[in-house]
């Protein structure tokens, strides 16, 4: 009879990155934990409101006023509306401290934030990886895009990404499955980024949707996506990449997969005789009590902010300050993206024309700042979304049988083009920007509260100010009118694409993991999540995530059949 | 099934099966509120004030639509409660300015009288701000209720909750 407390691997969650630990190690023949803190979801079966239409919804969308109340950070988020709301963490379920205002957006089920994502994904490039040795900030990454390219093929492949080949050097194609089309509008743009400007381009915004599945999609039972954009429910036809849609049930039929949930992780387990992590203690989410389990490698995948606590909350002898963490820098350089400003305009051109059905996705404008110089009077630059559409006019005025016949009237009536474009601008990691354990606070679990002390910088009011001019400029330039720039003064952590804390480096004295996401200090435990950011670049993460890790799993198994690990 | 889902469902099946009149009693409301109190005849008031702004053509309205229980719905659910006393202190209000115009309450006065009424509050002269407010919240879930609802939405608006992936971004509008 074993020893069930025992396996060969233990991933630490069941999300973006956590779902394709998982699969790896059990492909490769690996006995793995998974263990997820929150409930399960399974594909089809939990997704509660994916089928339901709007006049289905008792407050059609709205979040009741005593649930936003009680819970302000989750209501600012975009996604927290009434029929994706089972998803998202509440503020009073999981407190947090601010020492500086952060909001920090979670899903805590089975597939994580990879049910609610935006789905749009980019590959870095070198001028990514270069970031930080060119311009002097962070440390040097220990990968290369060389590196990364054939695991960003890897993951494409499997996951399905829809994009256009556009031969860019700073925005590497990938994998593509056909793109949707682009607005008039969108395309009137585009060609005038490209007439007017050598160093802009506008293209599709590619992104995790099946609109050809491949054998490989068919195989894992998802389908082409009808474009119905409710993603963030789950969707019925798997036509976007979710973990629990296809990398979680690929892991679990190879028979190799034990999924534990309600187990929070309260730390890895470290051996001081023998040099090495040999589990991870979890406190069950219901009964409170503690377990142990055991393993010979660990993948800690519990999203950017939570794998920083569970290092921190790591403690032993070797490492009081955390597992790895000698040189006192876990929790600090961490970053974000900058959200904060948007821009809306109007066209009255193309008024003969309109779009016809809907489309998952948008336009996408690379960034186009100091991408082979440094140029400007800040660092690093900024991405832009774009999008341009026409939307319905529905009157109001007055009462009766003349409002109900304007309403009528108007629903197939169109405005004047609306565009909107929000920029995604990199932030420089920082010593004084870090999380930490609160030295008092615990969570229900006995688990320390997790605090932040990030802002912004600078820097990043410089890159509002030049996204703000230069959009401003063409937009005005193109012929847009009604130009509207905003500053949404939002704090850190809406943008939702929290990194680092646990940086990738050449050098243990300045980093805690390796070229390999292994902790330099203890080499069995690998980190691939978002915590492993040595920089942010301007690229949505999550692919990079998931290339990284599957990179990592497949070292990961080359060593332990080397006996290395 | 408790009473709340029978109404929410009631406004999925197609007009014709208007409950309405035979549901208002003196003293008790038609459905469960937790947060604000309106008395039946409260209620009937907001049910004719809403098939007053969206009528009953031979395209269904406010009253088939159960309009005046989604106007409900909202304020009790997703509405603070200062919102609310001052909605509910707004609709009594708006019947004391009606018996002040029309000479009658609003319930009991005629079709025409209540229109005449509705002008008026519309235009904002000589209105308290709080009736204004009132009548705009309920105007509001009103035409909520009706270009939410699943006739106009794919009756009127074509829509569909399954339109396939064949986005078309360029499309030249037909010539009327």
């Amino acid at each position: 009879m074993g020893d069930t407390n025992k396996f060969d691997a233990i991933v630490i969650g069941s999300g973006m990155s956590g779902g394709w630990a998982a699969k790896e190690l059990c492909e490769g023949g690996l006995k793995t934990l998974v263990l997820e803190r929150g409930r399960d979801v399974k594909h089809l079966k939990d997704y509660p409101t994916t089928n339901m239409k709007p006049w289905e919804f008792k407050h059609r969308g709205q979040i009741p006023y005593e649930i936003a109340k009680d819970n302000p950070v989750v209501t600012r988020c975009y996604a927290f509306k009434e029929d994706a709301m089972q998803f998202f963490c509440k503020d009073t379920e999981h407190p947090y401290v601010q020492e500086k205002p952060f909001d920090w957006i979670r899903g805590y089920q089975v597939g994580g934030k990879s049910i609610m994502w935006a789905r749009q994904t980019q590959r870095w490039s070198d001028f990514d990886f270069e970031g930080p040795a060119r311009d002097g900030f962070a440390v040097d990454w220990p990968i290369r895009y060389r590196d990364l390219a054939p695991w960003y093929s890897y993951v494409e492949k499997f996951a399905g990404i829809s994009g256009n080949k556009d031969g860019l050097a700073e925005l590497p194609d990938g994998e593509f499955l056909p793109p949707l089309e682009l607005t008039c509008v969108e395309n009137y743009f585009k060609e005038f980024v490209a007439k007017n400007y050598s160093d802009r381009h506008l293209i599709y915004g590619r992104c995790a949707h099946l609109t050809q599945p491949q054998q490989i999609h068919l195989d894992q039972g998802r389908g082409q996506c009808q474009a119905r954009n409710l993603c963030q429910r789950g969707c019925p036809f798997g036509g976007y990449f979710n973990a629990n849609s296809t990398t979680i049930p690929w892991a679990e039929k190879t028979g190799n997969m034990t999924l534990r949930t309600h187990a929070v992780v309260h730390s890895i387990i470290y051996d001081e005789a023998k040099g090495r992590a040999t589990g991870v203690r979890i406190i069950d989410a219901n009964t409170k009590k503690a377990e142990e389990y055991f393993a010979d490698i660990i993948f800690l995948n519990a999203g950017a902010i939570n794998t920083n606590l569970i290092l921190l909350n790591s403690t032993s002898k070797r490492f009081p300050a955390g597992l790895g963490n000698e040189n006192g820098i876990l929790g600090k350089y961490f970053a974000f993206h900058n959200y904060r400003a948007r821009i809306s305009a109007n066209y009255e051109g193309f008024m003969d024309f309109k779009t016809e059905q809907s489309r998952p996705t948008y336009a996408y404008m690379p960034r186009f700042r100091n991408v082979r110089k440094q140029e400007t009077d800040f660092l690093r630059g900024y991405a832009t979304t774009f999008s341009a559409n026409r939307y319905s006019k529905m009157g109001g005025d007055g009462f009766g049988e003349s409002l109900k016949k304007e309403l009528m009237d108007s629903a197939q009536k169109l405005g004047p083009w609306g565009i909107g474009s929000q920029c995604m601008g990199e932030t420089i990691p920082k010593e004084t920007n870090y999380v930490a354990l609160d030295n008092e606070k615990k969570d229900e679990w006995g688990i320390p509260l997790i605090k932040f002390n990030v802002d912004y910088d600078d820097n990043d009011e410089k890159i509002i100010k030049d996204f703000t001019e230069q959009y401003t400029d063409m937009f005005t330039k193109a012929g847009f009118t009604n130009i509207k720039a905003t500053d949404s003064k939002q704090a850190p952590g809406l943008d939702i694409h929290e990194m680092g804390g646990v940086r990738m480096g050449k050098d243990p004295k300045t980093s805690l993991l390796n070229e390999w996401n292994q902790l330099h200090a203890c080499k069995n435990v690998f980190v691939t999540d978002g915590a492993c950011m040595t920089s942010t670049s301007t690229q949505n993460p999550s692919l990079t995530y998931m290339a990284i890790t599957a990179r990592a799993a497949s070292h990961a198994l080359d060593q332990l059949k080397k006996h290395e690990l | 099934m408790n009473r709340r889902t029978a109404i929410r469902n009631a406004v999925v099946i197609a007009a014709g099966a208007s409950l309405l009149p035979s549901c208002f009693r003196e003293d008790k409301p038609a459905i469960a509120l937790r947060n604000i109190s309106l008395s039946g005849k409260e209620e009937e008031m907001l049910a004719q004030l809403a098939e007053i702004i969206i009528p009953t053509t031979d395209f269904i309205g406010a009253k088939d639509l159960h309009a005046y229980e989604f106007i409900l719905t909202m304020v009790d659910d997703c509405y603070s409660p200062e919102q609310q006393d001052k909605f509910v202190a707004g609709l009594k209000k708006f019947n004391e300015v009606s018996k002040e115009k029309t000479g009658d309450s609003f319930a009991n006065a005629t079709p025409q009288q209540k229109k005449d009424f509705l002008a008026i509050v519309e235009s904002k002269k000589d209105i308290p701000e709080e009736v204004v407010d009132f009548y705009s919240i309920a105007k509001r879930h009103t035409i909520q209720a009706f270009t939410g609802s699943q006739q106009f939405m794919e009756g009127i608006g074509k829509y569909k909750i399954i339109p396939g992936i064949n986005f078309r971004g360029c499309v030249a509008i037909a010539a009327a």
